[in-house]
């Protein structure tokens, strides 16, 4: 077992297989206390299995990230499955249905827009802050890119994915954030921890700018994106 | 009419939603999504067994609606939570 440090939260993970170890190597902590510690059962791990034709060890990690999201709640954090590119000190989010070319739009924002980075290419984590900010995490769930580093940048906008024949961007209205960011949270476990993340989600609705983008796979897309969002993302803020 | 009663109901934005907990959150993934009045039966639902007619009366006794109006919320409600195989 082992010590990781997630959004300053120190997790013992209670491993069977080294793989963990070596996908957690750049979240290690030197702290010997802990917040909470969680470990998968062979059960679980065999049942994971049976998801998709991956390896015990593999599954394993995935089990372990998927107890600590169902405890993280309780210190006003949760998952966002989505993608998070940093520029200029903030974080932009990309969410996507599978498929639509989260990580192809993710790639355009490296190339097109000077200074953006990966903060995480598929499992960040998001906090909710006392002061209605919110800030990302970078974990060391990535995808299967491997794109992520540990770091952390307050999130200044969450953009759903479409695609679409040209680049289009707009601000999504109320009923369609509530309907697209549904599918990017993991909304299961107890009563206790699923009302947690949905008054976590009540204050997340309200507190940032939301964007729809239909896009081309181009670097003009990524650039739309870009500059309005941080354009809005000014005027949001006043 | 008995609701499956391992859902919560949050308010989220200017809705409310039920999201599935415990062993139904297995089997259904994703949320309904309501509005005030979905809202108020659903919470009438898990409180008691409810028929059409006490559904309407609870509804015409906290709002001031016409009785049609009612009647036709919670038709379309009841519809809909059927469909779902949550009532």
């Amino acid at each position: 077992m082992f010590i990781i440090e997630l959004c300053g939260i120190p997790i013992r993970l209670e491993n069977r297989y080294s793989y963990v170890e070596r996908l957690c190597k750049n979240f290690r902590s030197s702290r010997r206390d802990y917040a909470f510690s969680v470990s998968a059962t062979e059960e679980e791990i065999a049942q994971e299995m049976q998801n998709g034709n991956f390896p015990p060890d593999y599954c394993e990690s995935i089990c372990l990230y998927r107890h600590i999201c169902e405890i993280l709640p309780g210190y006003h954090i949760f998952i966002m499955h989505s993608s998070v590119v940093m520029v200029d000190g903030v974080a932009y989010a990309f969410a996507a249905k599978s498929g639509v070319g989260k990580s192809t739009h993710t790639a355009l924002w490296i190339k097109a827009i000077p200074g953006a980075t990966v903060l995480n290419g598929d499992k960040p984590l998001l906090r909710m802050n006392a002061d209605g900010s919110v800030t990302a995490f970078g974990t060391p769930w990535c995808g299967k890119e491997g794109w992520g580093i540990n770091s952390s940048a307050p999130l200044g906008a969450i953009c759903f994915l479409e695609r679409g024949t040209e680049n289009k961007i707009r601000r999504a209205t109320e009923e369609e954030v509530l309907s697209k960011i549904a599918h990017q949270l993991y909304l299961r476990g107890t009563r206790t921890t699923i009302d947690l993340q949905l008054q976590l989600l009540n204050r997340l609705v309200s507190a940032l700018p939301y964007y729809v983008l239909s896009c081309t796979i181009s670097e003009e897309a990524a650039k739309l994106a870009y500059t309005t969002m941080k354009r809005n993302k000014e005027e949001f803020s006043k | 009419m008995k609701i499956n009663k391992d859902f919560t109901i949050q308010k989220v934005g200017s809705s409310f939603v039920a999201v599935p907990v415990g062993e139904t959150s297995k089997n259904f993934h994703g949320m309904v999504r309501l509005n005030e009045t979905g809202a108020f039966l659903w919470k009438k639902l898990t409180e008691a067994d409810q028929t059409e007619d006490s559904l309407v009366a609870a509804l015409l006794e906290e709002y001031d609606v016409s009785e049609e109006l009612a009647r036709k919320d919670v038709q379309t409600l009841v519809h809909a939570l059927q469909e779902g195989k949550i009532l």
